[in-house]
Parts: C-alpha cells; sequence; structure tokens
C-alpha cells in the first residue's frame, strides 16, 4: 500500500452539525494533542502496522460477537477502531458524577418499586409506568435482597449532541453487557499501541473490576449462612448467546466459574453447582441472563436457560443475584421525563446527567402523534434491542400497526428526539475518516456509591445514524482513553494483593457440564488428527498414481475410511475417488468429514473456553481458519500441505494439552477421551489393513498413518512383517500411538475420578483394567495366524472384543460422571378438564 | 350461608424416577367480603424436604415445596372447609357508563383505583389488542352503564364459543382461542379479559370451584367436578364483580374462589419443575360437597 509517511490527526474529515470531538474552532482540542503527537511519530504505515497486529490480537484471542441469524455461523470477529476516543479527566468526572447518581437513582426506584410501593401510592410514578413493564415480576415483590441492593452494575448509552452535553439514551439495569468487550479492547490496543497508551497517561480500568469483586464478596460475607471463601459463579445462557466471548473473558478474569443453568441445582432452598465431586453451595451468581429466564417455576415457565427455584433461594435470602431478580424494571423510557422530579424527590439533588428528550405515549399521546414523523419510536420498556427507527421513516403496514398501538396502547411507546450524535476520527482503510459514536459507561456499586469504570465500550456507526449504533447490525467499537490528571498508579487485577491466600492444587470443582465438553474435545482432537492422517495417506498416493485400482496401500487407506462408516461407497476410478477424499476434507453435509470434525472440536472448545489457554484458542482458531470453504482444493497434490500444516496443528494441540495443562480432572477428561478415540481408531485401522489378506505393502501404509513407521524400520530395517507390526500397534506399551498405551493411560484416568469412598474398582476400572491386561498379554504371532479362507479371524476376535469394551467404557464414564439429567415441567392440570 | 368441604387431589406418575421436584401451589380458598376459609389442610407424599407458604402478590396464599427423595409417584391432597354468603342482588343498568370507568383507570385516583388499575394491562397469556377491542366494542356501545355491558359480553362469549375439552390445552394462547372459538373456562375467561383490558377495563382471573347439580332426581356422583375459572371486573362503588363467561352468568355463592391473577400464569393451581421423570401421567379429582 502506497500511505504517506506522515500522519496528522488535523486532517480528518470535518462533518458540520454535529458536536466534532476532536476539533475546537480550527484548532485540536488539547487532549488529543499527545495522540496526535505520537501519531505522528508512527506514520500511517506504522500505524497500518499497529492496525494488523491489533486484527491479530483479536483473531487469536478469539473475541467473537455472535450474530443472531448469521450464516457465517457462531462467532464474528470483533471489530475494534484502533484510534482511541480521548476524553481530558475534568470532563470525564462530571459525566462519571453523573453516571453514578442515575445509577443510585434507580436503584433506589426499583427498591421501591419491589417493596413499599411509595412512589406509586403518592402518585410520583403514573402506575402503567410499573404494572404494564413486562419485566415487573409480581413473584419477586417483597424479596429485600442481600445489603437491600438491587442494582450492583449499571450501564448507560450516552452520546452528545451538536451542543457538546452529555445525553442518556437508555439505561441497562439487569444484567448489563461490554464491560468485558471494554476490557478487551484496552488489552488488545495497549499492547499493540503500547508507546501511546504510556505516552497519554491513560487512568486503568482494572479498579472497576476490582471493586465489582470486593462488592460481590462483601455481599456474600452478608449472608445468612456464612463462609470466608464464597463460591461466585457467572451465569451464562450459553454458547449461543451474542456476547457469549465475554461471559467466558470475564468469567476467568475474574475468577469466577463460568456456569450455565443446567450446571446449578436447588436443595433445601440453596443453590448448588453439580461439579464432578459432588454438590458445592453457591454464595453469588453474577447473572447475564435475563430476569424473566432465571427461574423455570416461579418466572417464564418455558425457560430452559435458568435455574428452577432460584426465586426462592433469592427470597430466602440464601444467595446474592446481580443485579437482583427484577431489576429489569428500571429498563423504562418512560421515567425518563420525570427522573428531574425523582432525583429530588428521593436523592434531595439536581438529577446532573440529563435523558435525550422523550416523550412517554403514556402521558403525552398526543404529543407522541404529533411530532411522530420526527421522533425515534421505541419501545418504552425493556429490550433496546428491539428496532426503532424515525417515525417519519415507517412506512405502510409497519407505521400503520404502530399508529394503532399508539391509539390503543400508548403507554408501550416512547419518541425520542433524533439527535445528531458527535463525530469522532476512525482508521479506515489507511486514512482517517469520521463517523458519528455512542458511547456505553459503566458503574459498579460500593460501600460509597457507585464507582464509574473510568473509560468504557464506544460505538461506532456505520452510518450517521445514532439509533442504530448496534452491534447486532454491524458498526465497530472503540477504546475510551480517559486522560488522567496526575501520574497513572499501575492496578491491575491480574496482580496478587497483599492478603495471604489459601493455596489450592487440583480441583473437583468442575462442572460435570465443562468435563463433558472436555472429553469431547479430546476425543474430536485425537479423531481429527486420525482423520487427517488417513486423508494424507491416501491422497499422497493418489497423488503420485493415478492407478487407483492397483495401489495397495492406498486401498488400505480407503477401507479404513470405509470400515469407520466415513466413506460409504468409495469409488472405483481415481479421479472419482479423487473428488471423493477431497469432499471428506470439506464437505459441510457429511458429518465425518474433517471439516464437520473441527466445527465440532471448536463447539467443545468455545463451551470450555474459560478452561483453555490462549495459545490453545490461538490453534483452535488456526484450524477452522485452515478450513475455510473457500480454500478448498481443487487436486489431491494442493491438498497436501493443507493436510501437513493440519497434523501439525494437531501435533500442537496435543503438545498444549501435555505440557500446559494442570493434573486436574479436567485434563484427565480431555485426555481420556483422546485416548479412548484413539484407542477405538487403532483398532479399525488394524482390523481394516490385518484382518483380510492383502499384500504385505499395506504394511507401510499402516504405520504411516499410525505414525509408527520410523521406530519400526530402527527395529526391524526394511523387513515388513505382520507379527512385529501388530505388536507394535497393539501390544507396546512403549509405543505412544500403541492400543497398550492409550489403555494404560485410560485405566490410571479412571483411577483417579472421584468416586463415592469405597475400596473396591468401579465399573470403568474394571473395564479399564481388564482391556488393558489383555493387550498386553496376547501374542502377535497367534494373532498374525490366518485361517483356512485366509483371514485372520482370531485377530478379529480379538478386536471385537476390545472395540466393544471401549464403548462400553465411553458410555459408563459418560453417565457415571457426564450424564445431565434435563429438568422438565411438571404437568399441569387445568381447570375444566 | 352455605358451607363447603372441597378436595382436590393431583397425583403424578412418572415413567423414570425423578429426583428432584419443585412445585409451587395454589390451591388454598382465600378470605373474601363473601367467603370465610375455616380450614385448609395439604397433604403430600412422599414427604417434602422443604415446605414453606407464603401469601402472594396478588393476595393468594401460595405453598412451595420441594421432595428431594427419588419417587416415581407423587400425591397432593388439598381439603378446604368454607362458607360462602349469597352474592348481593346487582342492578347493572344502574352502574357508571363504561367509559367514565374507562378514564377513571386510565388516571387512577387513590389507593384502591391505582391497584385497580393494574389489571388493564397486559399480562403473560393475555395480550390486548385492536381485534379484542372491536369484538368488545359491539356490546360496549356508547354510554352503556358497565355492568350491563359486561353481561352482554359475557352472554356473546358464551354464544360464540364452543367448549370443547379438546381444543385447547393449558398452554393454548389467547389469539389461538380467538380465532378457534373453541375452548374450554380458562380460555374463555383470557378471551373475556383481552376484550375487556383492550377497551380499558380492569380485569382479574379468577381460579376456583363450582359447585355441580346432579341431574333432577340423582344423587350427585363424587369427582365429577373440576376446578373452574372465570374473570372478575373492576366496577367502581361495588369492587370486583365476578362474571363466567363458560356459564353466562355472574358468580354466585356456588362460585368458590381459590386465588385471584392477571391470568392463569400467576395463580396455576399447580406448578412444577423436575428432574428425570421420562414419560408422565397426571390426574385430577376434585371434589365439592355440601355440607
Amino acid at each position: 500500500m502506497d500511505l504517506p509517511n506522515t500522519l496528522d490527526l488535523s486532517t480528518a474529515p470535518v462533518v458540520r452539525g454535529a458536536y466534532d470531538e476532536l476539533r475546537e474552532g480550527a484548532g485540536l482540542r488539547p487532549h488529543w494533542q499527545a495522540l496526535d503527537g505520537c501519531l505522528h511519530r508512527l506514520g500511517a504505515q506504522g500505524m497500518a502496522l499497529r492496525y494488523e497486529q491489533a486484527r491479530r490480537l483479536i483473531r487469536e484471542n478469539g473475541v467473537t460477537y455472535n450474530v443472531y441469524g448469521d450464516a457465517s455461523g457462531l462467532d464474528r470477529p470483533w471489530q475494534l477502531d484502533p484510534l482511541p476516543l480521548m476524553l481530558p479527566a475534568a470532563e470525564w468526572d462530571v459525566l462519571a458524577r453523573g453516571i453514578s447518581q442515575r445509577a443510585r437513582l434507580l436503584d433506589a426506584v426499583i427498591a421501591d418499586v419491589y417493596g413499599p410501593q411509595r412512589l406509586l401510592k403518592e402518585g410520583h410514578l403514573d402506575p402503567a409506568m410499573i404494572y404494564a413493564h413486562p419485566a415487573f415480576l409480581r413473584s419477586c415483590h417483597g424479596i429485600v435482597p442481600p445489603g437491600g441492593r438491587w442494582l450492583h452494575v449499571y450501564a448507560a448509552d450516552v452520546m452528545r449532541g451538536a451542543d457538546g452535553t452529555w445525553r442518556v439514551l437508555s439505561d441497562r439495569t439487569q444484567a448489563p453487557a461490554g464491560a468485558g468487550y471494554a476490557l478487551e479492547n484496552r488489552i488488545v490496543l495497549s499492547r499493540s499501541f503500547s508507546d501511546g497508551y504510556r505516552q497519554c497517561g491513560v487512568q486503568r480500568l482494572a479498579g472497576f473490576f476490582i471493586a465489582m469483586r470486593r462488592t460481590l464478596s462483601n455481599l456474600a460475607a452478608g449472608l445468612r449462612i456464612r463462609r470466608d471463601n464464597p463460591r461466585i459463579v457467572l451465569l451464562t445462557p450459553g454458547p449461543y448467546n451474542e456476547t457469549y466471548f465475554e461471559h467466558a473473558y470475564l468469567a476467568r478474569y475474574l475468577g469466577y466459574t463460568l456456569v450455565e443453568g443446567g450446571d446449578l441445582t436447588v436443595r433445601d432452598d440453596q443453590v448448588f453447582l453439580k461439579t464432578l465431586g459432588g454438590l458445592h453451595r453457591v454464595d453469588v451468581i453474577v447473572r447475564r441472563l435475563d430476569d424473566n429466564f432465571c427461574d423455570s417455576l416461579e418466572l417464564l415457565n418455558e425457560s430452559t436457560l435458568g435455574v428452577a427455584g432460584l426465586a426462592a433461594v433469592a427470597r430466602a435470602g440464601n444467595v446474592v443475584i446481580a443485579n437482583a431478580l427484577g431489576s429489569a424494571v428500571g429498563e423504562n423510557a418512560a421515567l425518563m421525563p420525570i427522573l428531574p422530579q425523582l432525583c429530588r424527590l428521593l436523592q434531595g439533588e439536581e438529577l446532573s446527567l440529563p435523558s435525550v428528550e422523550t416523550i412517554w405515549g403514556g402521558n403525552d399521546a398526543e404529543g407522541l402523534r404529533k411530532r411522530f414523523d420526527d421522533l425515534v419510536i421505541r419501545p418504552a420498556f425493556g429490550s433496546v434491542r428491539a428496532a426503532a427507527c424515525l417515525g417519519g421513516e415507517l412506512k405502510g403496514p409497519e407505521r400503520e400497526s404502530i399508529l394503532t398501538r399508539l391509539r390503543l396502547s400508548p403507554h408501550l411507546l416512547v419518541g425520542q428526539r433524533a439527535l445528531a450524535p458527535s463525530i469522532t476520527p476512525v482508521w479506515s482503510e489507511g486514512n482517517f475518516a469520521a463517523r458519528s459514536l455512542v458511547m456505553r459507561v459503566f458503574a459498579v456499586a460500593t460501600d460509597d456509591g457507585f464507582q464509574v469504570m473510568p473509560g468504557g465500550l464506544a460505538r461506532i456507526a456505520t452510518e450517521n445514524q445514532p439509533w442504530a449504533v448496534s452491534f447486532q447490525r454491524g458498526g465497530g467499537s472503540k477504546d475510551v482513553w480517559v486522560l488522567s490528571d496526575g501520574p497513572v498508579a499501575p492496578v491491575t487485577l491480574l496482580r496478587p494483593s497483599g492478603a495471604p491466600v489459601e493455596f489450592k492444587r487440583g480441583g473437583i470443582d468442575l462442572p460435570s457440564r465443562v468435563a463433558d465438553h472436555l472429553y469431547w474435545l479430546g476425543r474430536y482432537c485425537a479423531r481429527a488428527d486420525d482423520a487427517a492422517r488417513v486423508l494424507r495417506a491416501a491422497l499422497t498416493r493418489l497423488a503420485g498414481d493415478q492407478d487407483a485400482g492397483v495401489d495397495q496401500g492406498l486401498q488400505a487407506a480407503v477401507r479404513v475410511l470405509k470400515h469407520q462408516g466415513v466413506l460409504r461407497k468409495p469409488a472405483e476410478d481415481g479421479a472419482t475417488l479423487e473428488a471423493q477424499l477431497l469432499d471428506l476434507l470439506f464437505s459441510d453435509t457429511n458429518s465425518a468429514s474433517l471439516r464437520s470434525v473441527v466445527g465440532r472440536l471448536h463447539y467443545a472448545a468455545f463451551s470450555s473456553r474459560d478452561r483453555l489457554s490462549y495459545d490453545t484458542w490461538r490453534i483452535v482458531n488456526h484450524l477452522e481458519q485452515d478450513l475455510r470453504p473457500e480454500v478448498k482444493p481443487e487436486r489431491a497434490v494442493d491438498a497436501l500441505p493443507l493436510l501437513d500444516r493440519l497434523v501439525l496443528d494437531f501435533a500442537a494441540l496435543a503438545g498444549m494439552a501435555t505440557e500446559n495443562t494442570t493434573r486436574g480432572p479436567g485434563w484427565r477428561f480431555l485426555d481420556l477421551g483422546r485416548r479412548l478415540e484413539r484407542a477405538t481408531f487403532t483398532a479399525e485401522l488394524v482390523r481394516a489393513a490385518l484382518v483380510p489378506r492383502l499384500d504385505d505393502s499395506v504394511l507401510d501404509t499402516v504405520l504411516e498413518i499410525a505414525d509408527s513407521a520410523i521406530t519400526y524400520r530402527a527395529r526391524y530395517l526394511l523387513s515388513l512383517q505382520v507379527p512385529p507390526v501388530i505388536d507394535l500397534l497393539l501390544c507396546d506399551g512403549t509405543n505412544p500411538r500403541a492400543m497398550a498405551f492409550q489403555l494404560e493411560r485410560v485405566a490410571e484416568h479412571v483411577g483417579y475420578l472421584p468416586r463415592a469412598a469405597q475400596a473396591l474398582p468401579t465399573p470403568a476400572e474394571r473395564l479399564a483394567l481388564g482391556a488393558h491386561t489383555w493387550v498386553r498379554l496376547v501374542d502377535p504371532q497367534e494373532l498374525s495366524r490366518e485361517d483356512e479362507s485366509g483371514e485372520r479371524s482370531h485377530l478379529a476376535h480379538v478386536l471385537d472384543h476390545l472395540s466393544s469394551d471401549l464403548t462400553l467404557l465411553s458410555d459408563t464414564v459418560t453417565t457415571q460422571y457426564l450424564s445431565h439429567a434435563t429438568t422438565t415441567r411438571q404437568p399441569s392440570v387445568g381447570p375444566g378438564e | 350461608m352455605t358451607r363447603y368441604r372441597v378436595s382436590h387431589v393431583t397425583t403424578y406418575c412418572y415413567g423414570e424416577p425423578v429426583t428432584v421436584s419443585h412445585n409451587v401451589l395454589h390451591l388454598a380458598p382465600i378470605n373474601t367480603p363473601r367467603q370465610r376459609v375455616e380450614s385448609f389442610t395439604l397433604n403430600i407424599t412422599p414427604a417434602p424436604a422443604v415446605q414453606h407458604q407464603r401469601v402472594d402478590y396478588f393476595g393468594n396464599r401460595v405453598d412451595f415445596f420441594t421432595v428431594q427423595d427419588q419417587h416415581t409417584e407423587l400425591i397432593v391432597r388439598a381439603e378446604s372447609v368454607l362458607e360462602v354468603e349469597p352474592a348481593f342482588a346487582l342492578d347493572a343498568r344502574i352502574t357508571e357508563a363504561w367509559e367514565v370507568v374507562r378514564d377513571h383507570l386510565f388516571h387512577p385516583n387513590g389507593d384502591e383505583e391505582v391497584r385497580a388499575s393494574e389489571f388493564r394491562y397486559d399480562s403473560p397469556l393475555v395480550p390486548t389488542g385492536p381485534d379484542y377491542a372491536a369484538y368488545a366494542l359491539v356490546s360496549f356501545t356508547p354510554n352503556r352503564p358497565l355492568l350491563d355491558a359486561a353481561l352482554d359480553l359475557v352472554r356473546r362469549i358464551h354464544v360464540d364459543f364452543i367448549y370443547d375439552p379438546k381444543a385447547t390445552a393449558v398452554t393454548t394462547t389467547v389469539p389461538e382461542v380467538f380465532v378457534k372459538r373453541r375452548g374450554v373456562c380458562q380460555d374463555f375467561a383470557h378471551v373475556g379479559i383481552a376484550c375487556l383490558r383492550s377497551i380499558g377495563l380492569a380485569s382479574r382471573y379468577i381460579s376456583g370451584y363450582l359447585e355441580t347439580a346432579p341431574p333432577p332426581g340423582q344423587i350427585k356422583l363424587v369427582g365429577v367436578d373440576a376446578s373452574h375459572a372465570w374473570l372478575s371486573l373492576w366496577c367502581p362503588g361495588i369492587g370486583w364483580v365476578g362474571l363466567d363467561p363458560t356459564n353466562d352468568c355472574l358468580a354466585s355463592h356456588r362460585h368458590l374462589i381459590v386465588a385471584v391473577g392477571r391470568d392463569f400464569t400467576d395463580i396455576s393451581p399447580t406448578k412444577g419443575v423436575i428432574l428425570g421423570g421420562g414419560t408422565h401421567e397426571v390426574s385430577a379429582v376434585v371434589d365439592v360437597a355440601r355440607i
């Protein structure tokens, strides 16, 4: 790319009619000057380099945002602009005070709604503001959460119009998303743009998360049943949620266990985490699940994401739920017009941070109708995720339906003044561009009021429509750099605090669901590796010799695929077979294709990602990248480099598991999965190639697939014979690819798994020990003997036994440790039935 | 004054063992100005590990229990004894014009009106909408006395909708019932509530029992009764007036009230979530006897 080698922020485009974050009059605002200096030194090429680096970090860290209904699958890479939004300390302090006051105010309103309802009784709130709100949960009325606190984390979307005043567009009171993305943005940008970050004197974000941890631990200490070491979990709806990345990321950063509803259960009016080692009491639930979904017993009946009986536990005061159940009632645009009065009434002070001018239909339906075309029309209650657009842009039946709603249920709608949001420079294709921006700001409750994160998540529009700034619709994000007045104190959660810690080793705290995902991750890693090796062996031979019918090695590989049920009807001629094999690499429709297996591997890794290291993630992401459908090769010879690379990646994954994973139960399940899968595959391989009488040249292929060729040659030089091959693949416990080796590991793992205190071996142990002893005792000479028909029926018999033992072993482990009995609704009898 | 003994037995049979069962019951009748509960007993087998009761948001008694022992059958027996006074004679024609009541509910004044206004908004099972409003407005002609119009609405639902237990299930939505024109008492109550709320009036869902009279000359059989559902309408000056679209009548002393809420979801007589269980069957036997 041909780029000018100097960079000057003053060359960024000017947009009239909106507040310019960058300029004041003709010059730059003072708080951008330090950044401008850095950009000068960096130059355009330097900037392009940093941008690439940031993008790579994001890709490799697997930062994603799921888009509902996106054909490209679960995760879309996160978009981060390399230019931060700069804000001076003095201006920030004013905004932060406003945010903190607003959080306090909404907390007080929610407390009243779920308690005495004085505001309703005395007419300060219109009843429709609460009664018509779908998130006013009647069954949560009367619950006083621990510490009398409803909001633990609050967020507001703010923007500023042409006058430069920050205004609130919407409030987030139930489970605000984005703090984790803000943190990840900061980590990526401070790394890829480290010189700029240091020189500008930017306030740190870690203090916010430290405060969050302190608040939650303090609240846990206030529970009726106190414990020194409270267990805190982060409750996620699961990998299909749009912000799942953030849930896993925050859980790991804060040191909390990431759980899904199915991991928790209610007994004796308390919440427990289901782990391999049994049930463990949970003290605090940080929830990223909507109110209604949290309890299928008392809240939304259809929900399968929550924990049945949770509301009753909250009522008994035995758990802290952050934010408290029902707090979504604060996501209430109808309140916006009266917040100034409420603030005077409840806080005895003026509201310092205004809302965007809002008309609520329940109060002024006529005003809303009159200005309909010029206002942004939105639902008054709950999710702002729902579409919002200018009344004037609504056409046809959609307009009719909203107007009917305005006539019949005006209280369900608000109209907000459409302000042109402020403009900030962004980096776009090697140049500066100007985009409008909305910023999400976060506050966390502490003992002295709400503490605001110095920074936030700025979102930039693809077009200049503030009400269209949404990650669901595209657009990128920005880090927000709040400058410090003085030196920046280095705070980080990653540094140990002074307090003495209790030493821990091992850990049976592993949720059974996570163990399940790790087990399958292990299986899929081995399965993908084996598949890649078989395909490589076959394609190598195809690429060399087009006469597919003759090559015994190729036939052996194809037989393996056929035996596994992967390739049902192998073609006779080379060209068709080549197409079939290439299809086995990339097919989306064949569930046994390498791409499908890697897809499942990715899902299993994704679902347990809070347990995996960044480096492991990087490899998993490479795999996905390598098998993109658009890079599908046309010929066998072109597929070989790809397969070589994949085999290396699989080896790297295995290496991460051996060298970089603590030997806890999580690792045991990961390795157990790998070993059982490999043992099963080895049995298939030997069966396909050695049970029928084939040319001895197949032995070469078999050894290659089993990665044992070097060992064989070192021992037996060039003499290829069946008995030593069988010994090497089945009985030799020193060969890490041999059946005996897998079974030895399996026996060790099942011996370590949690169990009731008893001396006798578990059923899984019996099976594993039995199979292991058997392969060690068989005689390879005996197994190599052919019967009258020329088949090695004795070998077949042994392999049959081993295969069925392996299946039984897998089933036994699954039932004993990994099965999740599902909750269902009790059937009910309606009246009149 | 009439005295009743009501027994309501719910039996669940499971194909596979249930390890944990959480349940919420709305089976204990409430006291009202015309109804006094003498006694209520609840008997659950197997014995629950956790059991408590509370008064819910709407003033109903809720019983909550958890069975933590493995079981394949669960029996919930509820028995109440209560006294009911006959209803006052109401002259529907002298109630206020319905529009006046609607406007009051739109800007409610005082605690009572504010609380009544809670029942004019959408609830989980009962949406409002132009279709229900149009259906209601046939009865609610300009300036018509509120109760007079409401009785006409109830009569029309009784005529237009066919009682058909096979047509719907507990989860059937109001829009479905409104199109099918078929259902059971719960559905008719929901439709009536949707119509009243869609024109700005306040209406509650009532779950309870109806004393059924045996055919002339025969002895009443035990167990022919079922739980019943109807609705009530807020009438300023009178209070909540019970209306039964299934039987086209005002609620009488034979309508025994168990609980009131916005719709079925608030006060389902039994509701539970179980772990395990496989395929399951449930049956409920209700008996209402005069004593």
